[in-house]
């Protein structure tokens, strides 16, 4: 059962990543990373992770896709190309890109690590759950959580920023 | 009931100093006019200040893991946070007339550049991996922002958008390795337990040395090492001038910090692996920013292959491994950054009275009319090219020599190479300065200072309805810039001939990590 949900999961998994480059429309796009999001959210549970799960569906799945379907749906139907290539790029890129998977691949199926192969560690009861993620976040990583609070109101203001009112552009690229 | 992690509020300070000055500008900015820049960037500066004044403090202070092993409050982290902290209040007066911080509003500007420097203060004292990460993030979204603030210009905006979309391929870079790091360490987290983790006997196993080679790759995006550098030229020219000064140095140093910092706690049983990779991509990096700052017009592209080069420069004194390499590091960081500031105020002095933006012709025959202009400018040339009698020598001189001292004497030739090959770039603006005429297009003067610099010919932009017309030049305020100049280059010179302040300044760098370091 386990490892059916594993596959069903992994599948959707990679199968949404890939749509996610290869449709050429975005509204399908941005659907195909939901897919992907979801599945993913499914791994985490088998992991375990309750709460990480729910946070992926929630925010995620959630409430950052509304906002690309939003953003596709007011740039939508855009029909210039949306790169120019650069000479030798369409050959290039996925040469590197196989490059490096063998390379990830090689990594993980040689490494002598002990815990792959095997069941894996015991996971402790209550790991995942939200208070064992809350307690973490204020004992161990309190920290990074205050950092990442900060982060946000930075990026708050770093988003007025740039979208304020604009000032009455002076060449072609001002208005885009 | 939550066990609250013992904070110890004194080696704490400065960051506490940072966002509480964070939250101050920020308010400041939305109260009042939007451009009220006097008091904003007073109150900036004011926050540097303080947190300057508590780093030196806890210099004194000994070494402390802090907030259950979050940071650490270390030599290494303290020289860096000063040097960071002293290129944001080079960069404060730059910006009291800058178009781009008119444009987006002085309040922001100033408290996105906070965060920024809160965001390196936090990184160069990271000490695990979560911290590491949130810090870094806190470091580049607001340089993303602050490259695109000039939104009028077309140029600026891509830079913005360039430097996200790279920067975020680094960090997802960075975040996968140390995914496979986590893994192959045994799920640990801090640098000290990924040590642990890793071992004697998962050293040079696949796993390890793939997620290593990954957060390389993410921290050489950072830091502009070749082959990973395409963006740093066009993001430089782009950018803000003030901004661009500010990545060019506060960045790199913090990046390096941290690279020091994790490479040499965590990643120290692995060194035998990482230390020739790195050492082929010192020198890849030095070859790379010295041939292609050849023949480049824009000084900021110049500058931008230049810190490339210089780059792969630090990453010797870094990949040793030694104190004496920690301590160059440090040194060349603290040198460059005074070296830097001056040669990019000088730039952004002439963008704004030319119309010649940064381009090379801007500072052609300024000896006669702006001879500060003019000698600071060759002096910053001349100590990046590390000609005697500079800081930039005396740091190359350390460098080379921790280089010989740690076996890596070919990668000294490299540098000794790679500054000849970078004479020819830096002499060719110092001859521009003295050996040109001054161009026959008569200067813009400063009144034009609102205007988009950069594209000479365009109509100007007159100032938003309800704004005071802001191009006027008061004294002070150039003075103030004049006075950043003229001390950065002053500085360059004292600690090129008396460089004994700045070498014991760096020497607690090394002390910081000393305990995980081989001699010499």
């Amino acid at each position: 059962m386990e490892q059916v949900a594993f596959f069903a999961g992994a599948i959707g998994a990679l199968g949404g990543a890939i749509a996610v480059i290869a449709l050429r429309n975005p509204f399908y796009s941005v659907l195909a990373l939901v897919v992907h999001l979801f599945s993913l959210a499914g791994l985490f549970l088998l992991l375990h992770a309750e709460f990480v799960a729910a946070a992926q569906v929630v925010v995620y799945a959630g409430a950052v896709m509304v906002l690309y379907v939003f953003v596709a749906a007011y740039v939508g139907g855009v029909e210039e190309p949306l790169w120019d290539a650069i000479p030798g790029q369409r050959i290039l890129a996925p040469l590197i890109g196989a490059a490096l998977f063998i390379e990830l691949s090689i990594a993980v199926l040689g490494s002598g690590l002990k815990s792959l192969g095997d069941e894996g560690e015991v996971i402790p009861a209550g790991f995942g759950s939200p208070e064992a993620v809350g307690r973490l976040l204020l004992e161990r990583f309190l920290i990074p959580f205050e950092a990442a609070s900060l982060l946000l109101l930075i990026a708050a203001v770093g988003a007025v920023v740039l979208a304020a009112r604009r000032p009455a552009p002076v060449d072609r690229g001002g208005a885009a | 009931m939550i066990e609250t992690p013992a904070i110890d509020y004194g080696a704490l300070s400065p960051i506490i100093a940072l966002v509480a000055g964070i939250c101050v500008v920020l308010l400041v900015g939305l109260i009042g006019p939007r451009g009220r820049r006097g008091l904003s960037s007073a109150l900036t500066l004011a926050t540097l200040a303080a947190a300057a004044g508590l780093l030196v403090w806890q210099l004194g202070e000994p070494d402390a893991d802090l907030v259950a092993g979050a940071l650490r409050s270390d030599g290494l982290s303290i020289t860096i946070g000063l040097i960071v902290v002293a290129a944001a209040a080079l960069v404060v007066p730059l910006q009291l007339r800058d178009p781009a911080a008119e444009e987006a509003g002085f309040g922001e500007t100033h408290t996105l550049l906070l965060g920024s420097v809160l965001g390196m203060l936090l990184l160069a004292e990271a000490q695990n991996l979560i911290s590491f990460f949130v810090a870094l993030e806190l470091l580049s979204i607001p340089l993303y922002v602050l490259c695109g603030s000039h939104r009028s210009r077309s140029r600026s905006l891509e830079s913005g958008l360039k430097y996200l979309i790279v920067g975020s391929i680094g960090s997802a870079t960075l975040l996968y390795g140390s995914a496979f790091i986590y893994g192959g360490s045994g799920g640990a987290t801090d640098f000290t337990a990924i040590a642990q983790g890793i071992g004697a006997d998962l050293a040079d196993d696949p796993l390890v040395l793939i997620g290593i080679a990954l957060v390389a790759v993410g921290l050489a995006f950072k830091v502009s090492i070749a082959p990973f550098h395409q963006w740093t030229p066009d993001v430089y020219e782009g950018a803000p001038t003030p901004i661009t000064a500010f990545m060019a140095v506060a960045t790199k140093a913090a990046a390096f910090a941290v690279f020091a910092r994790f490479f040499i706690t965590a990643l120290g049983p692995s060194a035998d692996q990482w230390q020739p990779a790195l050492a082929a991509l010192a020198a890849v990096t030095i070859v790379v920013g010295n041939v292609g700052a050849l023949g480049q017009d824009s000084l900021k592209r110049l500058l931008g292959y230049s810190g490339v080069a210089q780059a792969g420069y630090m990453l010797t004194g870094l990949l040793l491994g030694t104190v004496k390499g920690i301590d160059a590091l440090v040194f060349y960081l603290a040198a460059y950054m005074l070296i830097n500031m001056a040669a990019f105020a000088v730039i952004a002095v002439r963008e704004r009275e030319t119309a010649y933006g940064d381009d090379i012709t801007a500072v052609q025959g300024i000896g006669k009319d702006r001879p500060a202009l003019a000698w600071s400018l060759t002096i910053s040339m001349l100590a990046l090219a590390g000609l005697p009698g500079t800081a930039g020598f005396i740091g190359k001189l350390f460098l080379i020599e921790a280089a010989v001292a740690g076996n890596y004497t070919w990668l000294g030739v490299f540098i000794v190479v790679g500054s000849m090959i970078s004479l020819v770039y830096y002499l060719r603006v110092v001859a521009a300065i003295w050996m040109r005429p001054a161009p026959r297009l008569a200067p813009a003067m400063a009144g034009a200072s609102t205007e988009a610099a950069g594209e000479p010919g365009l109509p100007r932009r007159t100032g938003e309805p309800g704004r005071t017309p802001s191009g006027a030049p008061s004294g002070g305020r150039c003075w103030l810039v004049l006075g950043a100049i003229l001390a950065a280059t002053a500085a360059t010179v004292a600690f090129g001939i008396v460089p004994s302040p700045l070498i014991d300044f760096s020497a607690h760098a090394g002390e910081g990590l000393a305990s995980m370091l081989g001699p010499g």
